[in-house]
C-alpha cells in the first residue's frame, strides 16, 4: 500500500526564498497574507504595502526529477490604496489582510483581497498573442488612409512575450464599518461572506452594490461590548453553513436556512476553562486569531494564542484535539501582554489534500483527502507542524542559514527551563519581533510557503 | 523590550509578576497578587491612551484591554473598595489630547467621553484609600448606562450621560460631606458639554442628581473607556481642562486636605500618609519630575505636556 505521509515522514527541504535581503524591514513590504490557488501553481501573498505578488511554479522538468518546480514571480500589482476617512480623521490602512482564490473556470484566473474596509475581485489574464496584419492599420498603430488600401487580408495573431494583466473587476466597498478580519467563498462559488469585528455579510461576486448582513453583533449600547468577530469561514461542501470565532473562545456555527440574520447559531462550540491556569490573561489568550475546516468539513481547527485545536462539528463542548504551540510562553504573558505580542493572531493550515492512493491487484483507489497534518508559526522565526496520527510534533525554522537545498532542515527546540542543551534555545533568546503569522500548504503536493516579516520561504520534502 | 537573539533578563520586579496567577486569598502572596494586578492596569491603561493616532486601532485589542480592565475593576470592588479616586496626576488627560485627531464627527459618536482624573483609578490598592460608610450604602449594584434624560435635553444624552455621573456623583460625594455651591456642579456639566460642542441645558445639570446612587463604580469608569469603540481616537478627552479646573474651581476646598489620593472625595482626614507615598511611588515611573508627598496636588499644563512627552517619548 502507498499512503499519505506523515509529519515527521516528510523531511522538509529548503526550496526558495523570496523578499529582500537586509535585516531593515520596509514597512510596506511586510508579508500580511499567504495563499495557494485551488491547483497550487499560483502562489500569493499580500503586504502593508497594499500589493499582491502572484508566483507561478515552473512545470516540472522531466529530467530534473529531484525536485518540483520552483516558483518564480508571475505577477504584481497594486491592489489596495490607503485612504482617508474624511469623518473620523483616521487613515485606512492599504493592507491587504487576505487573499481567496476563485476556482478556475476559464483561462484566467480570479481571487479576492481585501483590506480593512473593501474587497476587490482581481481578474488575472495572460496575454501571449497580439493580432498583426490590420488592413485600416499600421503596425504602430497610426490609421492608413483608406484610399491606399488596395488589398485585404487577414489578421493573424502572432506570438509575444508573455504579459500578465491584472484587472479590477469588482469592487465591493462601504459595507463594512470596522475592520475586514476574514473572507471566504461559498462552495457555490457564487457568494461569498466578509466578516469585520462585528458583523458578517454575504455578497454576491456579480453585484457590488449590496450585500446582506448575516450576523450582527454589535451591541445596541457599545459600551456593552465584551467580544469581538475574529474569523470567519464557510463550510466547505454545505452551502448555507459557517463558523465564526471571536475573542472570547468561542465558535459558533450557522445556518443561513434557518434566518436571514444569523444572530443565533446552530451550535457553540467552547472548551471551559481549565481552572489550574487560569491567569488575568486567560481571556486573551483564548482568543482565536483562525478558523479553518478540513477539506472534508467534518473537522474544524482553531488557533488561540498557545494552542491549535482541533474540533469534530459533532462536538460541542470540547475539541477532540488540542495541540500546544509554544506553552513555554505561558509563564511571560505579562510580558507579552506589555509588548504587546500576546495579541498578535497566528495563522493554521491543514496539510494538502494529498490523497491516499491504494492499489490493489488491479484496481487503484482514490480515498479522500486526509487532514492529518496541521501546521502554524512561532516566535524566532519557528514554525511547527503536529500530525494527528502520529502524535508527533516537530518545530523548524524559516531563516537564510539554511538555505542550501535538498538540505533537509534541522528540527529546532526550545529550552523552557533548566540547564539549556547544545542546539537548544532558551525562551529568554528568542526574538519576538521575527514572527511568522501566516503559513500555506500545497492543496496537493507538500510544498509549503511559509511567510516571515518581509520573506516568503518555500520548503519542499526530500523526495527520493 | 525584547531584542533580537539578545538575551533578556527580567528584572526582580517583573520576576514577582510572571508566572501563575497566585490566589488573592494567600497570606503573604496576596502582596504579589496585588502588585500584579496593579502593573496589569497600569499597564493596560497605558495601552487604551497611547496608540497611533494615525489609523484606527483594533477594536479587538480594544475589547480585550477593556475587558482586562473591567475585571480588575471588579474585582477591586468586590474587596471592599469602593469609588475611584481623583489621582493620578501623571495620567494627564490633557496633554494626551495633543497626541489625537481632534476628529470631532457628529455627535452621536459619542464625542465627549472624557478621560476624567475619576477614570484612572488610584493605582494603589483602593482599601488603602478609604472612603466614609456613609457612601457605602449608596452604592447599588444595578447599572443603567443609557438613563435617559426627561424633559429638555440638548444631544447627545448618551454622550453626556457618563460625563455628569462620574463627576457629578464624585461632586454628589462632596456635597454629602460638605455643602458644596451647585456652582460646582454647573462648572463640571458646562466644561464636560464644551468638549461635545454642546450647551447642556440646565435642566441637564439638575437630573445627574438622581442617578449617581444608581451607577457603580465600576460604570463610572467603563462608561469612558468604551468611548474608544465608537470614536477610536481620545476626541472624548477634554482638551482644554486641568484638574484644577475640574476639581477645584469653586469648591470650598478648605475642608479638604489635599493628599493627592484624596482631592475631592474629601475622605482626607481618615488617609493615612502611607497610601499617598505608595501611591506616589507608583506614580513615579510615570512622572517625569519629583513628586514629594503632601504637596498640594496641582500641576500646570507645561508640566503635564512635558511628563505626556517622556511617555509617548519611550
Amino acid at each position: 500500500f502507498l499512503g499519505a505521509g506523515g509529519g515527521n515522514d516528510i523531511q522538509w527541504c529548503f526550496s526558495q526564498v523570496k523578499g529582500a535581503v537586509d535585516d531593515d524591514v520596509a514597512e510596506a513590504d511586510i508579508i500580511s497574507t499567504v495563499e495557494f490557488n485551488h491547483s497550487g501553481e499560483l502562489l500569493a501573498t499580500g503586504d502593508k504595502g497594499g500589493r499582491v505578488v502572484i508566483f507561478q511554479q515552473e512545470q516540472e522538468n522531466k529530467t530534473q526529477s529531484h525536485s518540483r518546480g520552483e516558483y518564480n514571480v508571475y505577477s504584481t500589482f497594486q491592489s489596495h490604496e490607503p485612504e482617508f476617512d474624511y469623518l473620523k480623521s483616521l487613515e485606512i490602512e492599504e493592507k491587504i489582510n487576505k487573499i481567496r482564490w476563485l476556482p478556475q473556470k476559464n483561462a484566467a484566473q480570479f481571487l479576492l483581497s481585501t483590506n480593512d474596509k473593501t474587497i476587490k475581485l482581481w481578474k488575472i489574464s495572460e496575454r501571449d498573442k497580439r493580432p498583426e496584419g490590420y488592413n485600416l492599420k499600421e503596425e504602430d498603430g497610426r490609421y492608413r488612409d483608406p484610399t491606399t488600401v488596395t488589398t485585404l487580408r487577414v489578421p493573424v495573431f502572432r506570438p509575444m512575450d508573455l504579459m500578465v494583466e491584472a484587472s479590477p473587476r469588482r469592487i465591493f466597498a462601504n459595507a463594512h464599518t470596522y475592520h475586514i478580519n476574514s473572507i471566504s467563498i461559498n462552495s457555490d462559488y457564487e457568494t461569498y461572506l466578509s466578516a469585520d469585528d462585528l458583523r458578517i455579510n454575504l455578497w454576491h461576486l456579480e453585484i457590488t452594490d449590496r450585500s446582506f448582513n448575516i450576523v450582527d453583533i454589535k451591541p445596541a449600547n457599545m459600551e456593552e461590548l465584551t467580544e469581538v468577530i475574529t474569523a470567519a469561514e464557510f463550510h466547505p461542501n454545505s452551502c448555507n453553513t459557517f463558523v465564526y470565532s471571536s475573542s472570547k473562545g468561542t465558535i459558533r456555527l450557522c445556518d443561513m436556512r434557518a434566518s436571514a440574520l444569523c444572530d443565533r447559531h446552530s451550535k457553540l462550540f467552547e472548551e471551559p476553562e481549565d481552572p489550574s491556569n487560569r491567569s488575568f490573561f486567560s481571556e486573551i489568550i483564548s482568543s482565536i486569531s483562525d478558523v479553518k475546516f478540513s477539506h472534508s468539513g467534518r473537522y474544524m481547527m482553531t488557533r488561540d494564542y498557545l494552542s491549535v485545536k482541533i474540533w469534530d462539528l459533532n462536538m460541542e463542548n470540547r475539541p477532540v484535539e488540542t495541540y500546544q504551540v509554544h506553552e513555554y510562553l505561558r509563564s511571560k504573558l505579562c510580558s507579552l501582554y506589555e509588548n504587546d505580542c500576546i495579541f498578535d493572531k497566528f495563522e493554521c493550515c491543514w496539510n494538502g489534500s494529498d490523497r491516499q492512493i491504494i492499489f490493489h491487484r488491479t484496481v487503484t483507489f482514490f480515498l479522500p483527502s486526509l487532514c492529518s497534518i496541521v501546521m502554524t508559526g512561532s516566535y524566532n522565526n519557528f514554525f511547527r507542524m503536529f500530525d494527528r496520527n502520529t502524535k508527533r510534533d516537530i518545530t523548524l525554522e524559516a531563516s537564510r542559514e539554511n538555505n542550501k537545498p535538498r538540505t533537509v532542515l534541522k528540527p529546532r527546540k526550545v529550552c523552557a527551563s533548566g540547564k539549556r542543551k547544545k542546539d537548544e534555545i532558551s525562551v529568554d533568546s528568542l526574538d519576538f519581533n521575527k514572527k511568522i503569522l501566516h503559513t500555506a500548504w500545497h492543496p496537493k503536493e507538500n510544498i509549503i510557503a511559509v511567510a516571515t516579516t518581509n520573506n516568503l520561504y518555500i520548503f519542499q520534502d526530500k523526495m527520493n | 523590550m525584547l531584542g533580537k537573539g539578545g538575551k533578556r533578563k527580567f528584572d526582580e520586579h517583573e520576576d514577582g509578576l510572571e508566572g501563575k496567577v497566585v490566589s488573592p486569598t494567600d497570606g503573604p502572596s496576596k502582596v504579589s497578587y496585588t502588585l500584579q494586578r496593579q502593573t496589569i492596569f497600569n499597564i493596560s491603561l497605558m495601552k487604551l491612551y497611547n496608540h497611533r493616532p494615525l489609523t484606527e486601532p483594533s477594536l479587538q485589542k480594544t475589547v480585550l484591554i477593556n475587558n482586562m480592565l473591567r475585571r480588575i475593576q471588579e474585582e477591586l470592588k468586590q474587596e471592599g473598595s469602593l469609588r475611584p479616586m481623583f489621582v493620578t496626576a501623571s495620567q494627564p488627560a490633557d496633554p494626551l489630547s495633543d497626541n489625537f485627531r481632534e476628529a470631532q464627527p457628529a455627535f452621536s459618536h459619542l464625542a465627549s467621553q472624557p478621560l476624567l482624573p475619576t477614570d484612572f483609578v488610584s493605582t494603589t490598592p483602593l482599601e488603602s484609600c478609604l472612603t466614609p460608610a456613609s457612601l457605602l450604602e449608596d452604592d447599588t449594584f444595578c447599572t443603567s448606562p443609557t438613563v435617559q434624560h426627561d424633559g429638555p435635553t440638548k444631544p447627545p444624552p448618551p454622550a453626556l450621560q457618563p460625563v455628569k455621573d462620574s463627576f457629578s456623583s464624585a461632586l454628589d460625594e462632596i456635597e454629602e460631606l460638605c455643602p458644596a455651591p451647585t456652582s460646582a456642579e454647573a462648572v463640571a456639566a458646562e466644561t464636560a458639554v464644551d468638549d461635545s460642542k454642546d450647551h447642556a441645558s440646565e435642566s441637564n445639570v439638575q437630573k445627574p442628581e438622581g442617578l449617581p446612587e444608581s451607577r457603580t463604580a465600576e460604570s463610572k469608569l467603563m462608561d469612558s473607556l468604551p468611548g474608544n469603540f465608537e470614536i477610536t481616537t481620545s476626541t472624548g478627552f477634554l482638551t482644554d481642562l486641568t484638574l484644577d479646573d475640574i476639581l477645584f474651581a469653586d469648591i470650598d476646598t478648605s475642608m479638604y486636605d489635599f493628599d493627592p489620593c484624596t482631592s475631592a472625595t474629601g475622605a482626607a482626614s481618615k488617609m493615612a500618609p502611607v497610601s499617598a507615598d505608595e501611591l506616589l511611588k507608583t506614580l513615579a515611573p510615570y512622572s517625569s519630575q519629583p513628586v514629594t508627598p503632601n504637596q498640594p496636588f496641582k500641576m500646570d499644563l507645561t508640566e503635564l505636556d512635558h511628563i505626556m512627552e517622556v511617555l509617548v517619548g519611550s
